[in-house]
């Protein structure tokens, strides 16, 4: 099935849990709330037409003015593409692991909670993981993030 | 290595023993320039080049150079590959076990001074001669086979004008 | 008489260790001579190229990506590349993307020499490494004679390429590649059939399809167990959609299969790069790129196949000349996350055929 199609699809059967996005410039995106995130995962991943079983990616986001969890997601039986999103703000980062789903997504998340400083709940393993074992300078990958010995490249 | 370093200090007492000494410094440091195993600690994309060093077509073998896995058994290390601040102290523990006499070659711009990571990462550590002492630097990103080989004459270049009463601890 | 009391004790395969492939920790709680628990730890080449990468212009991330996997240094340069025209909506004129397509399988196959010799090497074998690099520098001559460097090219640039080729190239590459269809009997004889290399990868960490899918394997890994699954087929960029090439698979997913599989799919691009030559059209290599490139705000996952599987980055954008935050995929560090499930009871000889055969290389696992 090509992009429409697969859209109309995934707006049935979401019912209402997945809207869609225009900022994905090329496959599809749709925004879904934190609290809705198991739902949207399993009902993905389970439906007999959709197979959403491979997840490609997951990134965090700091836009500057709230965190942005990115889910990349495709289907090996019926290749197809699709990407969803998690909008969190800051002083309520938390979202829930989705490592039941797709146990690929364990070190992901692992990676977001060190670097941005996001909390997984029901994670389980979240410890020291690309950076060194005595950091203890914050979360470097956010915007406002600073240290004395980080040297930012002049503009000329 | 202890006794020999006295040979110099007795020599020199002796009329004419200073030629004794200068025989035996060149016989030494030529049999050591032309037979330096060097361990193999490889980091990232000058990993290849070394490799690629090592294998067929630019030889080291013909230098008198195998790589050794062990620190035990190496008396030089090429640094080849970005040093990173979990990796340093790692670095530091590999030299220190290195038998003396014992030499570090720095290959590459990210360990002379961090390369192209030096503006804007937090994880990189600016060059290795703050942890290790450098006796050569090969500049490059990647540096090509060809300077590689250069270096390590020019180290033993280096070697072979030491004299014995330089071999102290670094 | 007393039974023995044993204990498990930790082994610490070390950070500097002659085959993990770059700097990885593995440490291991074994059992007299098997592995019982493995536990990766990583971050020892995490050099931050994402934060580098936010406070640079577009054109200059390009150099960046090279650093990100160097063994396939044009296939990072490549999808960087398609990710940024997608935003921006470019399209890349036609002569450049066959040369795209010819560069990106030259660099498969020269990664899959490294594999082959550097695998042989971590087993036992040291002479398919000595032949693995031989025919590599033919193929690193050809690059070098277009864009002048040996291992980080930056060659496929945003819109297009920096340089055209050569009029030696075409006459050369044909060489090689008649070169390099003699030599596979030689290789395939080296150790194919060979019993005790038999005996060391046969059986020996069996990774299923089911898990393969789950733990996010990709490329060779996933095509030896099994799954008929390929990027450029299923989910075609680029002009792959014009070549016909076929895509090896293999059915038991061990450390053979695996090894088999990427002597295969070297064949298969030297197919595909047989038929970019015969088509190679004429016309321009590269498309109007403004100098101050600001893309329009959105964001954009862009995957190709790489040598050793699937390699993703995504990009959001917001309008200005900077991204905002760029995010590197590798394939090897799904593979490493394989390590702990599928080498767990084996002896640790075999942990490190295991651990050669997935090959993993830690630039794309740290970033």
């Amino acid at each position: 099935m090509n992009k429409d199609e697969l859209k109309e699809k995934i707006l049935k059967l979401s019912q209402g849990t997945m809207t869609p996005s225009e900022s994905g410039v090329f496959d599809l995106m749709f925004d879904v709330k934190p609290s809705d995130l198991m739902k949207v995962a399993l009902m993905l991943r389970d439906h007999e037409n959709l197979k959403f079983d491979f997840l490609n990616n997951i990134s965090g986001v700091d836009t500057g003015e709230r965190f942005e969890v990115v889910y990349s997601l495709s289907s090996i039986t019926f290749s197809l593409r699709l990407d969803f999103k998690v909008a969190l703000p800051y002083d309520q980062a938390v979202i829930e692991s989705t490592k039941e789903v797709w146990p690929a997504a364990e070190w992901h998340e692992r990676e977001i909670w060190e670097l941005f400083g996001i909390d997984i709940a029901n994670h389980g393993d979240l410890n020291r993981f690309l950076l060194p074992d005595d950091w203890d300078q914050g979360y470097p990958m956010r915007k406002d993030w600073d240290a004395p010995d980080f040297i930012r490249m002049p503009q000329l | 290595m202890g006794l020999i370093k006295k040979v110099p200090v007795y020599a020199e007492q002796i009329p004419g023993g200073g030629i004794v000494a200068t025989q035996l410094e060149s016989i030494l440091s030529h049999s050591q320039a032309c037979s330096m195993w060097y361990l193999l600690f490889a980091t990232a994309c000058c990993a290849i080049e070394l490799m690629c060093t090592g294998a067929s077509r630019y030889d080291f073998d013909r230098l008198g150079m195998i790589f050794r896995p062990t620190p035990r058994q190496a008396d030089l290390i090429i640094a080849a590959g970005t040093i990173t601040k979990k990796m340093a102290p790692r670095l530091r523990r590999l030299y220190d076990q290195m038998a003396e006499p014992r030499y570090v070659i720095a290959m590459g711009g990210c360990t002379i001074k961090g390369g192209p990571f030096y503006y804007d990462s937090y994880a990189v550590e600016k060059g290795i001669d703050h942890i290790v002492p450098v006796d050569i630097y090969i500049p490059g990103c990647p540096p090509r086979p060809e300077s590689l080989l250069e270096g390590c004459l020019h180290l033993q270049k280096k070697i072979k004008s030491q004299k014995l009463a330089d071999w102290h601890e670094k | 008489m007393a039974k023995l009391r044993t204990e498990e004790f930790l082994v610490n395969m070390g950070p500097h260790h002659p085959s993990t492939h770059g700097v990885c920790r593995l440490v291991l709680t074994m059992d007299g001579e098997k592995v019982v628990h493995i536990e990766p730890v990583i971050g020892y080449l995490h050099r931050a190229i994402e934060k580098i990468c936010e406070n640079r212009t577009y054109p200059q991330c390009s150099p960046m990506m090279d650093r990100f996997e160097y063994v396939t240094a044009m296939a990072s340069d490549h999808v960087y590349a398609l990710a940024v025209e997608k935003l921006a909506g470019l399209e890349v004129p036609e002569r450049a993307e066959y040369l795209r397509v010819i560069m990106v399988e030259l660099n498969r196959i020269a990664s899959h020499l490294i594999f082959w010799g550097v695998t042989a090497m971590d087993v036992g074998a040291y002479t398919p490494f000595l032949y693995g690099l031989r025919e590599r520098e033919d193929i690193i001559d050809l690059f070098e004679m277009t864009c002048g460097q040996r291992l980080t090219y930056n060659y496929i640039r945003i819109g297009g390429v920096s340089q055209d080729i050569p009029d030696e190239f075409v006459p050369k590459c044909r060489e090689f590649m008649d070169k390099l269809w003699g030599k596979f009997a030689d290789y395939e004889g080296l150790l194919n059939e060979n019993p005790i290399w038999l005996v060391r990868t046969k059986g020996i960490g069996v990774l299923t399809a089911e898990k393969a899918i789950a733990f996010g394997a990709s490329g060779p890994v996933l095509r030896a167990s099994g799954v008929d699954y390929d990027v450029r087929r299923d989910d075609p960029y680029s002009i792959y959609d014009k070549f016909n090439f076929e895509i090896p698979t293999q059915k038991n997913g061990d450390s053979y299969d695996r090894f088999i599989q990427r002597i295969d799919e070297m064949k298969a691009s030297l197919r595909i790069i047989e038929q970019a030559l015969d088509n190679l059209p004429e016309g321009d290599i590269k498309c109007k790129v403004k100098p101050k490139f600001k893309p329009p705000a959105g964001e954009v996952y862009s995957r190709i196949e790489s040598a050793r599987g699937e390699m993703g980055v995504y990009i959001r954008s917001d309008g200005s000349t900077k991204p905002v935050r760029v995010k590197l995929r590798g394939s090897s560090y799904n593979h490493l996350r394989l390590v702990p499930e599928i080498a767990t009871d084996v002896l640790i000889a075999d942990l490190v055929t295991i651990f050669a055969t997935l090959d993993i290389i830690m630039p794309e696992v740290d970033r």
